[in-house]
């Protein structure tokens, strides 16, 4: 008797969303079997990337993750643009660091106003990330959910004690969520039950099972999102069949690993290559495990991330 | 099926401070209720008291005997606290329990052959949780080799395979489930139990009672001897009693693997069914699961 490979048996098919509007809107999911199992089933939209602009000038960053947006760091739009028209980004995720309480503490009006100009000066989807401070999230979102209506934004992160109020603004303007829950797969079921009883339509749910760099518990996140892909293909699980958005550059560029100069501690070598490789690894771990959208910084971290994305799906 | 009621309880936040105070009055009202409600034995559970355990576990085993004809359970892990406890009662006794850990192995068991009494053995070793049905196995062989060998018979043993919440890990809530259906071979004559609200553990407050009376029908198939449980869920005490053939026929049903059409039955059968998916790890478990 000839000898057949083993296969998985699916059940269930990860929903196919648009995000975004327009000519440059994308689409992401529609998965039918585990990342680039295509020897099993299909991966209909690739993995895509969307890269970083922050709303104020970044500080304590490293020299190299610095180096590819100088002279745009303090201008957001500016900054997206040269995102997209230099390095080909096919989304921009703008991180509203200002408005952290704790930081600048930028007024939500205020902060709607910058998220409006950037989405005005592009046509990629934007992906709109809060500090995950549940009240000053709630305005602020809400008020770029209000302000910018129709633009078909993604905003983030939406977590269990936000979810009635960004939720709700989401749905009226039209915008898609971002689900939001602590590294816990039950959490993550429970949320997107939640915002569905709420109203958010299927179609514009999309899951952050909360990610963190390679030194620093990406096991736990890969775990994660591996049990979330087998409940929603294998188990039919309804709940979990929503493409996932992972917010991994901050993790990677803040660790020590990627900041530390080589003049500071020699034996760590070229800080450069260093810290892109540790996000272009990071990024493959998660891909690898079922990540959908990846929120990424450097040029050249992408492009190795794209490359992995092109060799894994080579026919 | 016997049940032990756990509602004596230091973590309560009545009779913690009863406790400590030495004040009777809610020690006795608790365990009056906890006979009124039909539970078989009732657990005094004094927690690690570490520092004059040994005269608390006298003082509620005495508070507590005159009131009620139940057997009665001690609960420390308070080696010093237990054989007070043990001392002070006049009547059949249950010690809850003796961890397979060196350090309390055989003294535990040397109470149990001392002074008669029942024991649950729990099967926490050197490393801790057992991570499968198989460490289980193993560790109930250790238990009933040490036990036997210091003159404790196979029929004072209650085999606790220790449940988890169905939130943290559902492979360890199945491993139960299989424990039981091993353990008659394993280990001839020995009883078991479990702490049945450790399933729930983490559960929506209001929904825990769907999760224990499940599990506990699961492992109950199996043959599960006994269950530490809430003596004031009256559904259990049916279901434990036998008057609810109906739940029980449809929890074993879903078990098999049967097809069942959850959304026409009745809505108190939809949530054991419900449950049950959850339990057996068909269904992801969330807070709401019983409305998906």
């Amino acid at each position: 008797m000839a000898f057949e490979i083993p296969k998985t048996a699916y059940s269930g098919k990860i929903k196919e969303i648009t995000l975004g509007k327009g000519d440059k809107a994308v689409k992401v999911g529609g998965e039918t079997a585990y990342p680039f199992y295509l020897f099993e089933g299909e991966m209909p939209n690739l993995p895509k990337i969307a890269m970083e602009v922050y709303d104020c000038p970044p500080e304590e960053w490293a020299a190299a993750a610095l180096e590819p947006f100088a002279g745009v760091t303090d201008d957001p739009v500016a900054w997206a643009q040269k995102c997209i028209k230099d390095y080909g980004a096919e989304m921009i995720c703008l991180q509203l660091l200002s408005t952290d309480p704790n930081g600048l503490d930028r007024p939500a009006a205020e902060a709607a106003q910058v998220v409006k100009k950037v989405a005005d000066a592009i046509d990629v989807p934007l992906i709109v990330w809060g500090t995950a401070n549940h009240d000053k999230d709630t305005e602020v979102l809400r008020a770029a959910a209000e302000l910018c209506q129709d633009k078909r934004l993604i905003l983030g992160p939406v977590e269990e004690a936000d979810h009635k109020k960004i939720g709700a603004a989401a749905i009226g303007y039209k915008h898609t969520v971002v689900a939001s829950s602590p590294i816990d797969i039950n959490l993550a079921k429970q949320l997107n039950i939640l915002l569905g009883n709420l109203g958010v339509p299927d179609d514009r749910l999309a899951m952050d099972p909360t990610v963190s760099s390679i030194g620093y518990g990406i096991e736990y996140c890969y775990s994660v999102m591996e049990r979330m892909r087998m409940a929603a293909l294998t188990q039919q699980d309804t709940k979990l069949q929503f493409p996932i958005i992972c917010n991994i550059a901050k993790e990677t560029w803040k660790t020590k690993e990627a900041k530390i100069s080589e003049k500071d501690d020699p034996k760590m070598g070229n800080a450069r290559k260093r810290g892109i490789l540790l996000e272009a690894m990071s990024a493959t771990v998660l891909l690898l495990a079922g990540a959908d959208v990846l929120i990424m910084r450097h040029p050249e971290a992408i492009k190795l991330a794209r490359e992995m994305i092109a060799d894994l799906t080579a026919k | 099926m016997i049940l032990i009621g756990e509602n004596l309880n230091v973590m309560s936040q009545t009779l913690g401070p009863a406790l400590r105070e030495r004040n009777a009055g809610p020690i006795v009202e608790m365990a009056r209720a906890e006979t009124a409600a039909g539970v078989d034995l009732i657990d005094l559970n004094i927690g690690p008291a570490r520092r004059g355990g040994d005269e608390l576990m006298a003082w509620v085993v005495n508070t507590v005997q005159g009131i009620t004809d139940k057997m009665l359970s001690l609960d420390t892990t308070n080696l010093d606290a237990m054989e007070a406890g043990l001392k002070a009662r006049q009547g059949p006794v249950l010690i809850n329990s003796v961890s397979l850990q060196t350090s309390r192995v055989d003294r535990g068991l040397e109470l149990a052959r001392k002074y008669n009494a029942d024991l649950i053995g729990l099967l926490w070793s050197n490393d801790g949780m057992p991570r499968d049905v198989n460490e289980r196995a193993m560790h109930t062989v250790d238990f009933i080799y040490k036990a036997n060998a210091l003159g404790v018979p196979n029929e004072r043993i209650w085999v606790d395979p220790i449940a988890s919440p169905v939130s943290v890990e559902i492979n360890q809530v199945k491993a139960c489930v299989e424990f039981m259906t091993m353990l008659g071979e394993i280990a001839p004559g020995c009883k078991s139990t479990v702490g049945l609200s450790n399933v729930s553990n983490g559960a929506p407050h209001d929904l825990r009672g769907w999760l224990n009376r499940t599990y506990m029908i699961m492992l109950m198939r199996y043959g599960l001897h006994s269950a530490i449980v809430d003596a004031f869920d009256k559904d259990l005490i049916q279901i434990a009693r036998g008057r609810r053939p109906d739940i029980v026929a449809l929890v074993h049903k879903l078990m098999d693997g049967e097809a069942v059409d959850i959304a026409s039955l009745p809505r108190e059968m939809a949530n054991y069914a419900r449950t049950v998916r959850v339990l057996k790890g068909d269904s992801l478990y969330s807070h709401s699961w019983l409305e998906v």
